[in-house]
């Protein structure tokens, strides 16, 4: 949705890589957690230290005089701004030196500028006293807003590492080896030697390596982990397995179909990372305040000094202001508000078998307010079955003629309808041979015609044959019983003369009912989009409880549907679809929602997937997307008031009016730990629970 | 300490001559316009990638505090490799995330990886780290 849409392009990635950052990331962890510990035990000397000052007294009991002394306070505080705040100093100079300013700046200029004031009045005492002012040094303050900002950080990187955690938990999913037949002897190899057309065995409780195809035996296979599906799925040969899933019962062998960055899983992987690398619109505002803060905030500091210093004249209140300002500013807080939401509600969906393309797609979900359905594989299992076969009264043909005709015409056609009447008339005929058939033509929307043993052949739509103007008179009656009976009616045309008709029904998912009555529940309008005949539609609408049903639309007209949907205002649209045919109407809704069991073509127009075929996925997406965006909106309200409070209480704005000074100290608590909040209430998108979805318990 | 304890002998008003007082409010004025101009104004027009034999843009970025060049001109419509050399520790850094192209990176440290973008339409793509704090700009021309 966003500008440039690359394809994915899974191949440039190796499938599992994060190995080595999670490595940095905790060797980075470690060092932070000695760093805290040292600056800690320093900090608590410092203070103590300090103690007979903060009280205003000469000398405490048990506290030697040498122990007080500004010296012993430097040389505690070195260490801790030197080799704790090291990169504080390093990351603010190389900063600098790009023109850029951030967290690091303000930290290592507010700590730096008491620790030099400090050293100042430590060397020189006697130039404060001769202004009249005592000669007070602020070690305890470099040294513990220095330890509380670490350990914010130490925090911060400890509920980072948690946000990402879906990803790696899905990465977990994949056993490390497979048992591969070569030579016709079982071997266990490492899965990354895994080829395809590969002949893999799985014994009951193991892990289904990479997808395939199961060619002998039979099992049932738990998909949950991927497809957030409670119900383990049967397997048998000629199904496809996906690799991560766990083999319940019996064992199996499969031929491999996909490797590497081609499966399932690290497919969901790809998509996930890239929602978690887009933005949202929201995003957009607290990105360019990210961008004007820092400077802002030490353009603030240097005229809360110079305004102190005119009221006052007394330079180390002004300079208590400047670090109290540059301390308590947090850009991080705005920074992460949203990504780390988007991190976490698009981890939450992929645990669920919601996988959110975009940032956009995840806000966007939450505000619709019309949702397309379509019949065929969404509301419906898409495997038309054919319940009635019916010969006309002007018909002249043998029904195993007209069968064997039907047959060699439909089995060219790719059609769900053309299938199970195929399938049909097989089961009917008992094998043999089918009549040749030339001159295939596949007409869209309406049906296929074709010579068939000499004779001019049309299967299609009841519509299509008053179309080209032959009588369907004798039609009529059965059309519309098997209409009310929610069946679609294809008849059978030989030579210009009606001769059959069969009745196909497409039988409902035992999810959908409870999947509308979510959606509604949750305000939207529900829409039913089908190509079958009005009445059918309605019938089958009626069985879901949708009222509002746009039918006989033919595919190439439905992303039509949808922009007239928008036109009307009754946007923002969704539409959920599986097939090839529903891709273009995917592209053209505010989000398409593909089922996954549908064809890549269709996922890849999508912009959210689901990957098990269960349409209560739908209403718990938009729940999410919900919670997620709930989520962004506090994240950003707390830091935006975090720092439009703090700046101006730590500037001294309400000194006049209450007398409150903030100690530059609270001002650096205060920062550690709005940062670590915005996290935290970001976590807590892990214990997002659809309403509407029959979620498994793990 | 919640609130500075210390109010008394701190809090105290001395008088300043009134030359020391402009002077003071005069260096302030002028480090805010210049820290202002040094962080916010434009430095420079950017680094224009270099043009390698196969059609492909090329531009290495050191990662080092930011990224450097932060500012990088490719021309639209031919595809781009940008390879990062991160030499910075901060985890900040160890990742680069480019939103419109829906693109992540993680960049181990001490080393250079890769990213290769499509063909581009005209624009301004900003990318920036893991935290959003560092931030770079692609402009494709």
């Amino acid at each position: 949705m966003s500008a440039p849409s690359p394809p994915c392009c899974p191949a440039e990635r190796p499938a599992v890589s994060v190995d080595g950052m999670e490595r940095e990331l905790a060797r980075e962890r470690t060092l932070l957690r000695r760093k805290v510990s040292v600056a800690a035990v320093l900090t608590v000397l410092v203070m103590v230290s300090s103690l007979p000052h903060m009280l205003g007294l000469h000398s405490l009991p048990l506290l030697p005089f040498w122990f007080t002394s500004p010296w012993t306070q430097l040389i505690l505080t070195t260490p801790v701004l030197f080799w704790c705040g090291r990169d504080f100093f390093t990351g603010a100079v190389s900063a600098f030196r790009q023109h850029f300013a951030d967290m690091n700046t303000l930290v290592a200029a507010g700590t730096g500028i008491a620790y030099l004031t400090s050293l100042f009045t430590t060397l020189f005492p006697q130039v404060l006293i001769a202004e009249g002012l005592p000669a007070d040094v602020y070690y305890e303050t470099v040294a513990v807003i220095l330890t509380l900002v670490l350990l914010g950080r130490l925090l911060e990187a400890r509920a980072r590492g948690q946000t990402s955690e879906a990803i790696r938990r899905l990465l977990q999913l994949q056993p490390p080896s497979a048992r591969v037949l070569r030579d016709g002897q079982p071997v266990e190899i490492p899965v990354s030697m895994v080829v395809v057309g590969d002949l893999v065995q799985v014994r009951p409780g193991e892990k289904i390596p990479v997808d395939g195809e199961a060619s002998e035996g039979s099992s049932w296979v738990e998909e949950s982990m991927l497809t957030g599906e409670p119900t383990p799925v049967a397997n048998a040969a000629g199904d496809a397995v996906i690799g991560a899933s766990m083999n319940r019962s019996g064992s199996f062998s499969f031929r491999v179909s996909r490797v590497g960055a081609n499966t399932v899983l690290a497919q969901i992987v790809e998509l996930v990372r890239q929602a978690q690398s887009s933005r949202t619109q929201v995003q957009r505002l607290a990105d360019q305040v990210v961008g004007w803060f820092v400077p802002v905030v030490i353009a603030l500091a240097i005229a809360a000094f110079v305004v102190w210093f005119l009221i006052s004249g007394n330079p180390v209140l002004a300079m208590l202001f400047l670090v109290s300002v540059l301390v308590i500013a947090c850009p991080c807080a705005l920074g992460l508000a949203t990504p780390t939401s988007i991190m976490v509600a698009s981890g939450k969906g992929a645990e669920n078998g919601l996988i959110f393309r975009s940032g956009e797609a995840l806000e966007t979900a939450g505000k619709l307010r019309t949702i397309v359905l379509d019949k065929t594989g969404t509301l419906t299992r898409g495997q038309p079955e054919v319940t009635d076969f019916e010969r006309l009264a002007g018909g002249v043909l043998p029904a195993d003629t007209l069968l064997a005709l039907t047959a060699a015409l439909e089995s060219r056609s790719e059609h769900p309808l053309a299938e199970a009447i195929t399938t049909y008339a097989r089961s009917q005929l008992k094998g043999g041979a089918l009549p040749a058939l030339e001159g295939f033509e596949a007409v869209a929307g309406r049906g296929v015609q074709g010579v068939v043993a000499g004779q001019q052949v049309r299967v299609g739509t009841p519509r299509w044959f008053e179309e080209l103007g032959i009588d369907t008179a004798a039609l009529q009656p059965l059309v519309e019983r098997l209409e009310a009976a929610a069946c679609s009616v294809a008849a059978v045309v030989v030579d210009g003369r009606i001769e059959a008709c069969f009745g196909v029904a497409d039988p409902l998912k035992s999810s959908s009912a409870a999947a509308v009555a979510a959606l509604r529940r949750l305000g939207l309008q529900v829409v039913m989009l089908s190509g079958d005949a009005k009445r059918t539609a309605e019938v089958v609408a009626a069985q879901v409880g949708i009222e509002r049903v746009i039918a006989e639309v033919r595919p190439a007209d439905k992303a039509s549907v949808i922009r007239k949907l928008q036109e009307q205002g009754e946007g923002p649209v969704a539409m959920v679809g599986d097939g090839i045919n529903d891709a273009p109407a995917l592209a053209q809704a505010d989000v398409g929602i593909a089922m996954g069991t549908g064809t890549d073509v269709a996922i890849a127009a999508s912009d959210i997937t689901l990957i098990s075929g269960n349409l209560a996925g739908v209403p718990a997406a938009i729940e999410l997307s919900r919670a997620a965006m709930a989520n962004i909106r506090q994240n950003l309200f707390f830091a935006f008031a975090y720092n439009v409070a703090g700046i101006p209480i730590a500037a001294g704005l309400l000194f006049p009016f209450t007398g409150w000074l903030l100690s530059p100290m609270i001002a650096g608590a205060a920062m550690a730990f709005s940062s670590v909040s915005v996290v935290s209430n970001a976590l807590r998108l892990r214990n997002f629970r659809p309403a509407h979805l029959p979620l498994p318990t793990t | 300490m919640l609130i500075l304890a210390a109010a008394a002998p701190l809090w105290r008003t001395i008088d300043q001559p009134l030359a020391l007082k402009g002077l003071v409010a005069m260096v302030g004025l002028l480090l805010i316009a210049w820290q202002l101009w040094w962080f916010l104004g434009r430095q420079g027009g950017g680094v224009a990638a270099r043009q390698s034999e196969a059609g492909l843009q090329e531009i290495t970025i050191v990662v080092d505090g930011g990224y450097a060049p932060s500012r990088i001109k490719v021309k639209a419509g031919q595809p781009m490799r940008l390879a990062f050399h991160r030499v910075d520790p901060s985890s900040c850094l160890a990742q680069v995330i480019f939103p419109d192209f829906h693109k992540s990176l993680d960049l181990p440290l001490e080393a250079t990886t890769s990213l290769e973008l499509p063909p581009t339409k005209a624009g301004v793509y900003p990318f920036h780290c893991g935290m959003n704090m560092v931030r770079g700009v692609l402009e494709v021309e």
